[in-house]
């Protein structure tokens, strides 16, 4: 028995010492296995909500970041990295303890002011938002000669058949499917060979786009990290990745495979945007293009197969978003009204949830229709404004992360409060500079 | 449709009884912070909207 013990099994306990090079080998394989297999199952959240983040508004940011400023922003877009990690990773933690979504959390911590505070701002953020994402998912198609209207019943009918099958895991799992062609991007980043030498330089040294011609420290460069940052880290985000994790049911012996998740999902956002950032500074520097829509319009001359990838990949970016935030709407109601809110309920079993979200697909749809309607100054005025309104959602987060009678040994640590802490200053100093560019811009109120 | 708002008025007033009373007690000093901060953001957000309709006009 003890030699069957040793060949098949150690015995629980009992040091491997006593095995050969091929045994602990064996079993060193077997421990890893198990352990991808349980992170396979866990992953899923952050990985989501990461590539989501780079929707349609997001890829029109990246390309006009690299039609303007070519790769002189790389640097800010890699730190956002671990910005976006840092924060994301919270939710995490937040929703594995507590069970409860972000915008339950506050209303429970917070009390009834602050909770609709923070489930209106959440509504108003997300459904200009969504306004973008069915923006861009037409921008895209008109390109391929598809009318909008036509787009817009595509997307309906897709993302309706996406959450109606009753169960999280098939929601989760088809929706990972989008988040690898949002992947899309990278191999144009080696089509269009950029010079090596200056992508290394703009990734890894950090400073300001020099002055005109290309601006300097303006209103226009302000009004593009405001929109950078806002595209990496927006609000609907911590409510979706909290109420996520809860609705797939992770436990605190979770979380640590739940951060790795987030990490290679900060990892992904990060790859997407520069590879974007690259091909459009190297196709696009200094022509004027509004939008991620018109830049694929003016690369398919240049190469038919980049533009291609580039409306595919503005679409999927698109439909991604869109989910993605009118789930974390849906959820947030759900959980504050007391409705069924789980994607593992049917229509039937949950309908406020589901009327919620299909709510917010027809109305985005509609304003999209509106004639006339200045739709990219929506798109990237949306980022911006998200961003100012970060601080008070990531406050909130901190706070409640702070609270070490409900987080227990989850609490942060000094090290995560610095860091989430100096996020929170660096975007209110980043969106005062805008104010104050803004408010000295002597177009200002002409 | 009347019947529907009476439902979602005593949904919401539900809601504000059940969390009447917050978990988490804040100092005056940090609620006075965070109405500060969310003034000043939606100062912020007033500028970008009238900066907004400005370029919209161009």
């Amino acid at each position: 028995m003890a030699m069957q013990q040793t060949i098949l099994e150690p015995a629980k306990g009992q040091p491997d010492a006593g095995m050969n090079l091929v045994a602990r080998s064996f079993f060193a394989f077997r421990r890893s296995a198990k352990a991808m297999r349980l992170f396979l199952a866990i992953a899923g959240p952050g990985i989501i909500v990461m590539v989501a983040d780079n929707d349609a508004g997001g890829i029109t940011t990246y390309t006009m970041t690299g039609a303007q400023y070519k790769f002189h922003l790389l640097w800010f877009l890699i730190l956002l990295g671990p910005v976006a990690y840092y924060v994301q990773e919270m939710t995490v933690r937040l929703g594995a303890v507590t069970k409860r979504g972000h915008a339950e959390a506050i209303f429970a911590s917070f009390g009834r002011f602050w909770g609709w505070f923070s489930l209106l701002d959440l509504v108003l953020t997300d459904w200009l938002t969504m306004i973008t994402e069915f923006i861009g998912m037409t921008a895209a198609m008109s390109i391929f000669h598809i009318p909008p209207i036509v787009t817009i019943l595509v997307v309906w009918i897709i993302m309706g058949s996406m959450i109606m099958s009753g169960r999280y895991w098939t929601w989760e799992k088809v929706t990972l499917v989008f988040c690898v062609v949002n992947l899309i991007y990278i191999p144009a980043a080696f089509m269009v060979h950029p010079s090596v030498r200056e992508v290394l330089y703009g990734s890894f040294v950090p400073y300001l786009p020099p002055r005109p011609p290309v601006g300097g420290p303006s209103n226009g460069l302000f009004f593009m990290l405001m929109a950078n940052i806002g595209t990496t880290i927006a609000p609907w985000m911590l409510f979706f990745q909290q109420s996520s994790v809860v609705d797939k049911g992770l436990k605190e012996k979770d979380i640590k495979f739940g951060k790795i998740d987030t990490f290679i999902g900060a990892i992904l956002t990060v790859v997407v945007a520069v590879v974007l950032i690259i091909v459009c500074g190297e196709l696009l520097y200094g022509k004027n293009v509004n939008d991620a829509a018109e830049a694929a319009r003016s690369i398919m001359p240049q190469s038919r197969f980049i533009g291609t990838i580039f409306a595919i990949g503005l679409f999927d970016a698109g439909l991604l978003g869109a989910v993605c935030i009118s789930l974390a709407s849906s959820w947030a109601f759900g959980e504050v009204f007391g409705w069924a809110h789980s994607l593992n309920h049917k229509i039937k079993e949950a309908p406020w949830f589901y009327a919620y979200f299909f709510f917010t697909l027809l109305l985005a749809g509609t304003v999209v229709m509106i004639p006339g309607a200045p739709l990219v100054l929506i798109t990237l005025f949306v980022q911006v404004i998200a961003t100012s309104l970060l601080p008070a959602a990531l406050v909130f987060l901190i706070i409640l992360l702070n609270d070490k009678k409900t987080m227990g040994k989850y609490v942060n640590t000094r090290w995560q409060n610095i860091a989430n802490i100096t996020i929170v200053v660096a975007v209110i100093v980043t969106s005062t500079l805008y104010a104050i560019s803004t408010i000295f811009d002597p177009n200002f109120l002409k | 449709m009347n019947s529907i708002i009476k439902s979602l008025m005593r949904q919401v007033r539900e809601i504000n009884r059940k969390y009447a009373v917050p978990e988490i007690t804040t100092t005056p000093l940090v609620r006075f912070c965070l109405i500060g901060l969310r003034i000043y953001l939606l100062f912020l957000v007033v500028l970008l909207i009238v900066s907004f309709i400005i370029a919209a006009r161009r």
